[in-house]
């Protein structure tokens, strides 16, 4: 009972800072209909951002999120501006290719700079952990929870309340109807790119304590996010939230009960049965 | 004319190497490029200064260097190549794939082979005459280990958990052969693919068998990762054995928190008592700015126990295999001798040192004769 609850615990942590990647590739996907290959290696980029704030400039990585957030989101607006927008009219695969191609760039760029060493930084707190009735729990993990749940919950605000949020979501719901009604679709995603961006180094800030950090990294989380988006639907934040939380969950419960190296198959036979049961994902029909 | 006699003999005497000191000829393999060159580059270090050595003690080594990039295929041209040009042996290559692959063609072009650090079991046990191994085989990462928890208390039961490649399962299939012997139980064999975030349930699920001893064997970045959450969840064996790369390196014990005494397993220290280790350390670093790794001291001495015996026999192939059969040494390695025991041929039984770090140095606390520091067991509890 006590391991049950250890691994749901740990599944849940884990499954928030998916869920913030997964919500970053799910905003790109509803306002502009690409799927963004190069998610995990803008995580990539937060991670490398987030540890040379701290290694050269001593800036703790919780709080280094101050500056990688905006940096990261200037970064993801200027890909939009300059790559992404171009191609929104294109074939799918070229999206895909275009995307993949920046993710390339990305991470060669990092092995240029930093060479394809593991760098792990070394908190404090980085295996810090306390106990609630006899469950521990690792302090970096519930510091980056509350952050995630933080960030989501400003972002659901944002998207439901302010009107460039509203915005942002009628470009999603329909994106000529947006335009007729005086909405500016380039400058909204330009800014959902910017957001996603955002959201994924976050993300890389965020597990950087707990993690370690090379160029080909992405490609793990590019995966993940994949599946996520896809899990809870295509452009559904309601859904990355929860298709985050329950890949954690199935990640670590499975862990326990089957075996670890059986771990990413229980999750792709539930990605399976989701999409044969579900084909639009869990939250398919509603759109952000 | 008599002017022109004066000239050769003025020649001979200003290039002694030519003339009057023993010259030999000797391939090394090596993965000079490629994925393994970071490695790679210990070995070549190693052999430089071996070949420094041996011109002092008047052994003019003409060295023939071939890069296999990592690949058996290409490490295999190169041993034809080296064969054709007619050293009188060959040290390398560096990757077991690579030894593997080479020794088998030793044995047919009849070149003594000497393998400086592949750790492939198979290499030294197929009866192949021409073919020798300066280094422990891969069983005895573990078994060492598991003798030295042996030695310290009495522990019954064992929880592997280990990275799912070739490395990680040999190595931990080796050991569960091992402590089946000895009578230790395992309680958990839990393989993991590399890249994963949160081994926290795995080490939780270790954790409720409460094992005596946790054997883990991984790269750097897993190492620091599984200890770090073994501390958070309150992992607490007697001790944590280490049996693969990621144990022994600095950038581990550095992490003191979370690295302070688990044990691991390497070839060679630099603090152990060997004659010429501390001094070799002591070279490497002022000459290539690097600490060596075991590598480098595996090659370096390999490079010498093959030029000299080769350069003893004049560089003729069948008296220097001979000459390595009935040859022993003493240096930076220990007592070096090539035997043939337990199915294994022309195999030096190196003794495995075991690591245990302490307040974030490594230090060599087994076996007793080679120890700089005594061990600390069962392993402290959790700050």
């Amino acid at each position: 009972m006590m391991v049950l609850l250890q691994s749901l615990i740990s599944g849940i942590l884990i499954g928030g800072v998916y869920a913030l990647i997964g919500i970053g590739m799910t905003i790109i996907f509803g306002v502009m209909r690409v799927i963004n290959f190069a998610h995990g290696d803008i995580l990539m980029v937060g991670m490398y951002l987030t540890y040379t704030l701290f290694s050269s400039l001593g800036i703790d990585p919780f709080v280094s999120i101050v500056i990688t957030i905006p940096l990261m989101f200037l970064f993801g607006a200027f890909l939009q501006k300059v790559f992404i927008n171009r191609m929104l009219g294109a074939h799918p695969q070229n999206q895909i290719l275009l995307t993949i191609g920046l993710g390339l760039i990305m991470s060669n760029t990092m092995m240029l700079i930093f060479t394809s060493d593991y760098k792990i930084i070394s908190t404090s707190y980085s295996s810090e952990s306390f106990n609630v009735a006899g469950i521990s729990i690792s302090s970096p993990l519930a510091i980056s929870f509350l952050i995630t749940a933080a960030i989501t919950l400003l972002l659901y605000w944002f998207l439901l309340k302010t009107n460039t949020g509203q915005a942002i979501r009628a470009t999603a719901q329909d994106r000529e109807a947006a335009q007729l009604m005086g909405i500016n679709v380039r400058w909204m995603s330009i800014l959902a790119f910017g957001i996603g961006s955002a959201l994924a180094g976050t993300a890389g800030a965020l597990i950087s304590p707990t993690y370690y950090i090379f160029p080909q990294i992405g490609g793990i989380f590019t995966l993940k996010a994949f599946i996520i988006t896809v899990l809870g639907g295509m452009g559904s934040i309601i859904g990355a939230t929860l298709g985050g939380i329950i890949i954690g969950v199935a990640e670590s419960v499975s862990a326990v009960y089957i075996s670890s190296g059986w771990k990413d198959v229980v999750v792709f036979v539930l990605f399976l049965l989701v999409l044969l049961f579900k084909p639009a994902g869990l939250m398919g029909k509603s759109r952000m | 004319m008599k002017r022109g006699i004066v000239l050769v003999l003025a020649f001979c005497l200003a290039l002694p190497g030519l003339s009057l000191a023993a010259n030999v000829k000797i391939g090394f393999i090596n993965s000079i490029t490629g994925p393994e060159a970071p490695i790679g580059e210990n070995l070549s270090n190693g052999v430089t200064l071996a070949i420094e050595d041996l011109k002092k003690k008047g052994i003019n080594v003409q060295l023939l260097k071939e890069d296999d990039t990592g690949k058996p295929q290409i490490s295999m041209s190169a041993m034809e190549k080296l064969a054709g040009q007619g050293v009188a042996g060959v040290v390398g290559p560096y990757t077991s794939a690579c030894a593997n692959a080479v020794a088998k063609l030793a044995e047919k072009y009849k070149v003594p082979l000497l393998v400086p650090v592949a750790a492939k079991q198979e290499i030294t046990r197929q009866h192949l005459k021409y073919v020798y191994r300066l280094n422990a085989p891969a069983d005895q990462y573990a078994s060492s280990l598991i003798d030295a928890a042996l030695a310290m208390g009495k522990p019954k039961t064992i929880a592997f958990i280990y990275e799912n490649t070739d490395f990680g399962t040999s190595t931990t299939k080796s050991a569960k052969e091992y402590v089946a012997r000895k009578g230790i139980r395992v309680v958990a064999d839990e393989p993991y693919s590399q890249g994963a975030p949160d081994y926290r349930s795995t080490l939780t699920k270790i954790k409720a068998q409460k094992p005596d001893l946790v054997f883990m064997v991984s790269y750097v970045a897993d190492a620091i990762l599984l200890m770090r959450q073994s501390r958070e969840i309150g992992l607490q064996p007697q001790a944590f054995l280490g049996g693969g790369a990621g144990f022994t390196t600095v950038q581990f014990a550095k992490e003191k928190e979370i690295s302070n005494n688990v044990f691991s397993t390497t070839q060679w220290t630099e603090d152990v008592n060997w004659p010429g280790a501390r001094n070799f350390f002591n070279r490497y670093k002022s000459k290539f700015g690097k600490e060596p790794t075991y590598h480098a001291a595996c090659a370096y001495e390999a490079m010498l126990i093959m030029a000299e015996t080769a350069s003893k026999n004049g560089g003729d192939r069948e008296k220097t295999r001979a000459g390595l059969k009935s040859g022993s040494w003493k240096g930076i390695m220990g007592d070096v001798k090539f035997e043939d025991y337990d199915g294994f041929t022309n195999q030096n039984r190196h003794q495995m040192l075991i690591l245990q770090i302490q307040n974030g140095q490594i230090e060599t606390v087994f076996p007793t004769r080679f120890a700089s520091k005594k061990p600390i067991f069962p392993f402290p509890k959790w700050k």
